[in-house]
C-alpha cells in the first residue's frame, strides 16, 4: 500500500479542506499526496444489518443530502448542513473530518451519541474501531501510520429516541458542541446519551450526566429542575474545558452548563414526533 | 436662466467597470504578468524584537533558479527608508527587527516554489530584546525601546478653561475605553510588480496614492518623477491598507539587484504583518450641569502603531480631532499620544482614529445620559455644535444641522417606540436569563483629511467621445463612474460617450491620494473644471459656427443649437481642425486657493455619521445579535445614490467586524491569529435583519454640485450604538471591543456582582 511504502512522506488526501489549510501555512509538509478520490465506491453511502455505512471519501453534502442517511439519521443530516460552509461541505469529507481530529469538529461530537464505528483498513488487516477511541489528542489519532479509515458506520438511534444538537461560537468553527439523545417510556427518561465536543481536544461522552438523568419523570424536566441543573453542573465539570482562542475555561464550562440544558429540552421537544431528529 | 436639469447626475447609473468586474476580464495587479518577471518571496523575522547579529544569504543566492536576495547590505546607492510622515522604516530590516513578520530579506527566483525553498535557506542569527506589548507596556518601559523612545506623537489642543470648570460643574464622569488591533482585510492582499532599468522604474501595484508611491520611489532610489511610472490597475479593497508607501520599496529594490522585473503578492497571513489599524485607550472626564448640559471634557487617549510610524502621526491627531464628539462644549482639553510596540505598523484604515474616538466618546454620552437620567436621544441633541458654529476652535464651522440629521435617524428607525417597546418587553420577562432587547445611538463629525490638491484633464475626440484623465484609484468605491458622470453632465454628452482613464502616473495628470472620503469631492471638482473648459471652447466653437454669442447658445447631449438650428459637438472639433482629426482638450486644477473659495480652510468639510441599533442579547452566554440598524449619509449632493449607499452600508458591515468579531491577539509579539479561520470578519449572515441607510442630501458640500465626502461616516458609529444598545438591555457596560460573547458574559456578571 502507497502509504506504508511512503513511510510517513505522504498523507492521504480526500477533501483537502482542513489538510490544504496546514500544508499552507506551513504547519504540515509532505512529498506526497495520495488522492483516495480516485478509489471507485468509496463514496458510497449503503445500509448494513446495523446502519448506513459512509464510505471515507463521501462528502458533508453528499450526506446531507443522501436519501438513507437522511430517513434513517435525519439528526446526521441536519447537523452536515451547518457544518464549516457550503464551499467546505461540498468538498470536505466526513471521515476526512474524524480523521483529521481538529478539536472543533461538529460530526466528532455527534457521532458519539450515535455509537458510530469505523472501518480501518491496514496493509494486512482491518479493523473497527468506535467513533470514541479513534481521536486520542489535538490532531492525534488512534490510526496507525500505514492505516486508513475507510468507512464510517452509523447505527440510528434506537426506536424512541430522539436527539438535538446544539453548537455556540463566534468563529468558523464552533466554539462548542452538544449532542443530547433522549428515549422516554412511561413518562420516564429510558435511555439518554451526552457528548460534548469543541472545549477541550477531544469530544467526549459525559456518562455522570447520562447517569443523574436516567430514569427522571420526563413531565418533571423543566429548565430548573434540580435533575437538570444538576446533569448541566456535572457536564460543566466533566467537560474539562481549556482556554484556546475561543475562550477561557470557566466561560466553556458555563456554556456547557446552558448547552447541555438548550439541547436536551429541545431533545425531548422532539421526542413527541417519535422520530430520531 | 431657468435651471438645467441633470441628466446623469444624481442618478444610479450603471458602473463602468460592472461588465468587467462581473465576467472577471477586469484586470488587478495579480492577473499581470511581465516578461521575465521573477517571484519574490519574503524572509520574515520570526522575533518581535532583536537585533539582527548576521545574515548570511550564501545558501540562497546559491540554489539553481534564484536570481537575487536582497539584504540590507545590498541598500546601496539609494536612500534606504521611507515612510510618509517619519521616514523610519526600512526598505527591508537593517540593524534590528521590530515587529514579527518583518522582511529581513527577498529572494527573486525563476518560480514561486523556488522562492519560498530558497527563502529557508537564508540564514538569520538574532540577539533577543525584551518585547513591547501594548499600549500599557510602552508607557512604563524600562528596557530598550522599539526606536529612539516608545513615543512616536503627541499632540493636542485646549480651550477655555478647563479646570475652573471641572471645579464649577454638578457631576464629573470618568471612564475608559479600549479598542483593539484590527485587520482591513482587502481581498486582494498587497501586491506589486517592479521593473527596474538603469535611469528608469516602472512599478504596477495595489497602491491607493500612486503619485505619492512615484515620489517615494523617486526619491528612494535618487531618480526624477519622470523617471519612475506607477501604474495602479483595478485594485481589489483598499480601506486604508494600501494608503502611502507600502511592499513598492522592496520590490523595487529586489528588481535592481536581480536585474529583471519582480513580483511580489503577500497572502493574508503576510497583509496582516503589513498594516492594521490602531489599537486605543481613550480616558474621556466630562464636567455636567445636572440638566445634562456639558461644560467641560478633558480627553486623553493613545494609540499603538507598531514598530513603525506609518501613518501613526496623523492617526495621533485625528484620534485627538474626535475624541470629544459633536458638541459644543466650552472648556476642552485633549491629548493625544502614538505609541510604538513590538507589531504590526498601523496605517491609515477608513476613518483614522474615527472608531476609536467615537467609541470612547459616545460610549460615555450613554453612560452620563443614563446617571443623569436623560433620554440618551435628547442629552446628545441638547448638546450638539449649532449650524455654522465651530466644533473646533479654528477649523472650519459645521456646515449642516445636526439636530435635523439625528432627528431624521430617528424618525426612519423609531427611536422612542422601539426604546419603549424594548424596556416594556423586558419588564414583561423573566428576571434573569433569557434573551433581552435593547436599542443605542451614537453620532459623530468626523474632520475630513483631505487635501484640496488634483488636477484633471479631459479630451473631447473628433467624434463626439471623450476620454477623461484622472488619478484617482478604482479600488470599489466607484470612483471612475462618479467622475464619469460629472464629465458628462460638464461635457453635456452621454455618460456612455465618456472613458476614464485612471492612476497611470506616466498617463494621468497629478492627484494627491485617494482616500478620506475625498475622490469625489475633491478629483471631482477637479473633473468638473476639465468638463467646463471643454464647454466653453464648444460654446465659442459654436458662437462662431453660429455666428453668435457664447451665451446665446445652448448645449445639450453632444450637440450645441442656436435658434433651432443645431450642430453636433463633432463638427465643431473637426471644422476648428479643418479636417477629419482633432479633439479639445480641458483641464481642471484644484488648490485650496480654488475659486469657490470652499476649499481655503480646514477640514475640506466634516463628514456626518449617526447611527441607531437594535439589539438582543441573550444573558446566558453573552451573545449580542445585532437586529436592525440604521445609519445616515449626508454626501451633500449624491452623485450615484446607490453608489452613496453602497459606501455606507459597507463601511457599517465593515464595524461590525470591530464591534463583535474581529480583534487581532498577540502574546509575547507573536500574532495567535493570522489567518481568516481564526480572524473572523463579519459575513453575509452578519447582516443585521434591518439595514438601512437614510440619505440626506443637504447640497452644502464644497464639491461639484455641493457633493462631499461619504464613505467613512458609516464605520465610527456601529460600534458605540450597539455597546449602547447591549447597556439600554442589560445595563451592562462593555468597555472594550469586540463586544464577544464572552466579553458581555463577565459583564453581565459583573454587574450582577456588584
Amino acid at each position: 500500500m502507497l502509504l506504508a511504502q511512503e513511510s510517513g512522506a505522504a498523507a492521504l488526501y480526500a477533501g483537502g479542506t482542513e489538510l490544504l489549510l496546514a500544508m499552507k501555512s506551513g504547519l504540515l509538509a509532505y512529498d506526497a499526496l495520495i488522492n483516495v478520490k480516485s478509489i471507485a465506491g468509496l463514496d458510497a453511502v449503503a445500509a448494513d444489518d446495523r446502519g448506513v455505512v459512509i464510505g471515507a471519501s463521501a462528502t458533508h453534502s453528499a450526506v446531507e443530502r443522501d436519501a438513507l442517511a437522511r430517513e434513517r439519521l435525519p439528526l446526521l443530516a441536519e447537523v452536515e448542513h451547518s457544518v464549516a460552509n457550503a464551499r467546505v461541505r461540498n468538498v470536505g469529507t466526513l471521515a476526512g473530518n474524524l480523521c483529521f481530529a481538529e478539536p472543533h469538529s461538529d460530526p466528532a461530537t455527534l457521532l458519539l451519541i450515535y455509537e458510530a464505528e469505523l472501518d480501518a483498513q491496514g496493509p494486512s488487516a482491518s479493523r473497527r474501531i468506535p467513533v470514541g477511541e479513534l481521536q486520542t489528542n489535538s490532531y492525534e489519532t488512534s490510526l496507525a501510520p500505514d492505516e486508513m479509515v475507510t468507512a464510517v458506520r452509523v447505527p440510528p438511534f434506537p426506536a424512541g429516541m430522539s436527539g438535538a444538537y446544539s453548537k455556540f461560537g463566534r468563529h468558523h468553527r464552533p466554539t462548542l458542541g452538544v449532542a443530547a439523545a433522549v428515549a422516554v417510556e412511561d413518562g420516564r427518561v429510558a435511555d439518554v446519551r451526552i457528548a460534548i465536543g469543541c472545549v477541550s481536544p477531544v469530544a467526549r461522552r459525559l456518562p455522570r450526566s447520562e447517569d443523574v438523568l436516567r430514569g427522571e419523570r420526563v413531565d418533571g424536566l423543566a429548565a430548573d429542575a434540580p435533575a437538570l441543573r444538576e446533569a448541566c453542573r456535572l457536564a460543566a465539570e466533566d467537560a474539562d474545558a481549556v482556554a484556546d482562542l475561543h475562550g477561557e475555561a470557566d466561560y466553556k464550562a458555563h456554556l456547557a452548563r446552558v448547552f447541555l440544558e438548550r439541547t436536551l429540552l429541545r431533545a425531548l421537544g422532539r421526542n413527541g414526533s417519535g422520530g430520531d431528529a | 436662466m431657468t435651471e438645467r436639469e441633470f441628466r446623469t447626475v444624481g442618478k444610479a447609473v450603471r458602473r463602468v467597470d460592472a461588465d468587467d468586474k462581473l465576467s472577471g476580464r477586469a484586470q488587478f495587479t495579480g492577473d499581470m504578468s511581465v516578461p521575465g518577471m521573477a517571484f519574490a518571496k519574503l524572509v520574515p523575522s520570526p522575533l518581535p524584537h532583536a537585533r539582527i547579529v548576521r545574515v548570511d544569504a550564501a545558501r540562497a543566492r546559491a540554489m539553481p533558479g534564484v536570481y537575487a536576495v536582497l539584504t540590507a547590505d545590498e541598500l546601496v546607492n539609494m536612500e534606504t527608508r521611507y515612510g510618509s510622515d517619519k521616514k523610519d522604516r526600512p526598505v527591508v530590516a537593517m540593524d534590528k527587527v521590530r515587529f514579527q513578520g518583518e522582511p529581513v530579506a527577498a529572494v527573486a527566483a525563476v518560480d514561486l516554489a523556488t522562492a519560498e525553498a530558497a527563502a529557508e535557506l537564508v540564514e538569520v542569527e538574532y540577539e533577543e530584546l525584551p518585547v513591547v506589548s501594548g499600549i500599557d507596556a510602552a508607557l512604563d518601559w524600562r528596557g530598550e525601546p522599539v526606536h529612539e523612545s516608545n513615543l512616536c506623537h503627541e499632540y493636542g489642543y485646549e480651550w477655555g478653561d478647563v479646570d475652573a470648570a471641572f471645579r464649577n460643574c454638578d457631576r464629573v464622569f470618568e471612564d475608559t475605553f479600549t479598542f483593539p488591533m484590527v485587520y482591513h482585510y482587502a481581498m486582494e492582499p498587497h501586491v506589486c510588480i517592479a521593473s527596474y532599468e538603469p535611469g528608469r522604474i516602472r512599478l504596477w501595484t495595489s497602491a491607493q496614492h500612486p503619485f505619492l508611491v512615484q515620489a517615494e520611489i523617486a526619491r528612494l532610489f535618487r531618480l526624477q518623477l519622470d523617471q519612475v511610472q506607477v501604474v495602479v490597475p483595478f485594485v481589489g479593497g483598499g480601506y486604508g491598507s494600501k494608503s502611502y508607501t507600502k511592499i513598492e520599496p522592496l520590490v523595487a529594490a529586489l528588481s535592481r539587484e536581480a536585474g529583471r522585473p519582480a513580483r511580489l503578492a503577500l497572502s493574508v497571513e503576510e497583509a496582516m504583518r503589513t498594516v492594521r489599524r490602531h489599537a486605543a485607550k481613550a480616558t474621556i472626564r466630562t464636567g455636567v450641569m445636572n440638566d445634562g448640559t456639558i461644560i467641560a471634557r478633558d480627553c486623553v487617549g493613545y494609540v499603538d502603531t507598531g514598530g513603525y510610524t506609518d501613518n501613526g502621526v496623523r492617526v495621533t491627531e485625528r484620534l485627538a480631532d474626535r475624541m470629544p464628539g459633536p458638541y459644543a462644549i466650552p472648556h476642552v482639553r485633549v491629548k493625544s499620544y502614538g505609541l510604538f510596540t513590538n507589531s504590526t505598523p498601523a496605517g491609515s484604515y477608513r476613518s483614522i482614529g474615527g472608531p476609536q474616538a467615537v467609541w470612547a466618546c459616545e460610549s460615555q454620552m450613554d453612560v452620563i445620559a443614563h446617571a443623569l437620567g436623560l433620554d440618551p436621544f435628547e442629552f446628545r441633541v441638547k448638546n450638539l455644535v449649532p449650524q455654522g458654529e465651530e466644533v473646533r476652535r479654528g477649523k472650519r464651522p459645521i456646515e449642516g444641522d445636526l439636530e435635523a440629521a439625528l432627528r431624521s435617524v430617528a424618525d426612519a428607525f423609531g427611536w422612542e417606540a422601539s426604546r419603549e417597546r424594548a424596556a416594556s418587553e423586558r419588564t414583561s420577562g423573566p428576571a434573569d436569563g433569557g434573551v433581552k432587547r435593547g436599542v443605542g445611538f451614537a453620532c459623530a463629525v468626523t474632520n475630513s483629511g483631505a487635501s484640496p490638491t488634483s488636477t484633471s484633464l479631459a479630451r473631447l475626440h473628433a467624434d463626439g467621445s471623450a476620454t477623461v484623465f484622472i488619478g484617482s484609484a478604482e479600488m470599489g468605491q466607484g470612483s471612475r463612474s462618479a467622475m464619469a458622470q460629472i464629465a458628462a453632465e460638464e461635457m453635456r454628452i452621454p455618460y456612455e460617450k465618456v472613458r476614464v482613464v485612471a492612476s497611470d502616473t506616466a498617463a494621468v495628470p497629478w492627484d494627491r491620494s485617494t482616500g478620506s472620503s475625498r475622490s469625489t469631492t475633491l478629483m471631482g471638482l477637479a473633473v468638473q473644471g476639465a468638463g467646463a473648459d471643454i464647454r466653453e471652447q464648444l460654446l465659442r466653437l459654436a458662437a462662431e459656427h453660429f455666428e453668435a454669442f457664447p451665451d446665446e447658445i445652448d448645449a445639450e447631449d453632444g450637440q450645441a443649437s442656436f435658434k433651432g438650428e443645431t450642430v453636433a459637438f463633432s463638427a465643431l472639433v473637426r471644422e476648428m481642425f479643418g479636417g477629419s482629426g482633432g479633439e479639445l482638450i480641458g483641464r481642471g486644477y484644484v488648490t485650496p486657493k480654488h475659486p469657490s473659495g470652499k476649499l481655503r480652510q480646514d477640514p475640506v468639510f466634516w463628514e456626518v455619521s449617526i447611527g441607531a441599533a437594535e439589539v438582543e442579547v441573550d444573558t446566558a452566554t453573552g451573545e449580542v445579535r445585532l437586529l436592525r440598524y440604521y445609519s445616515v449619509s449626508d454626501p451633500g449632493k449624491a452623485i450615484n445614490p446607490k453608489q452613496v449607499e453602497g459606501q455606507d452600508e459597507g463601511a457599517a458591515m465593515q464595524a461590525i467586524g470591530h464591534t463583535l468579531l474581529e480583534e487581532m491577539l498577540y502574546e509575547d509579539g507573536q500574532l495567535l491569529n493570522p489567518n481568516l479561520v481564526d480572524y473572523r470578519v463579519p459575513l453575509f449572515t452578519d447582516l443585521p435583519g434591518e439595514f438601512e441607510t437614510v440619505l440626506l442630501e443637504t447640497g452644502n458640500g464644497p464639491g461639484p454640485y455641493g457633493a462631499k465626502g461619504v464613505g467613512e461616516g458609516g464605520i465610527v458609529c456601529v460600534a458605540p450604538a450597539v455597546a449602547n444598545a447591549v447597556f439600554d438591555a442589560t445595563g451592562a457596560r462593555v468597555s472594550s471591543l469586540p463586544l464577544t460573547p464572552e466579553r458581555v458574559w463577565r459583564a453581565l456578571r459583573e454587574q450582577q456582582d456588584a
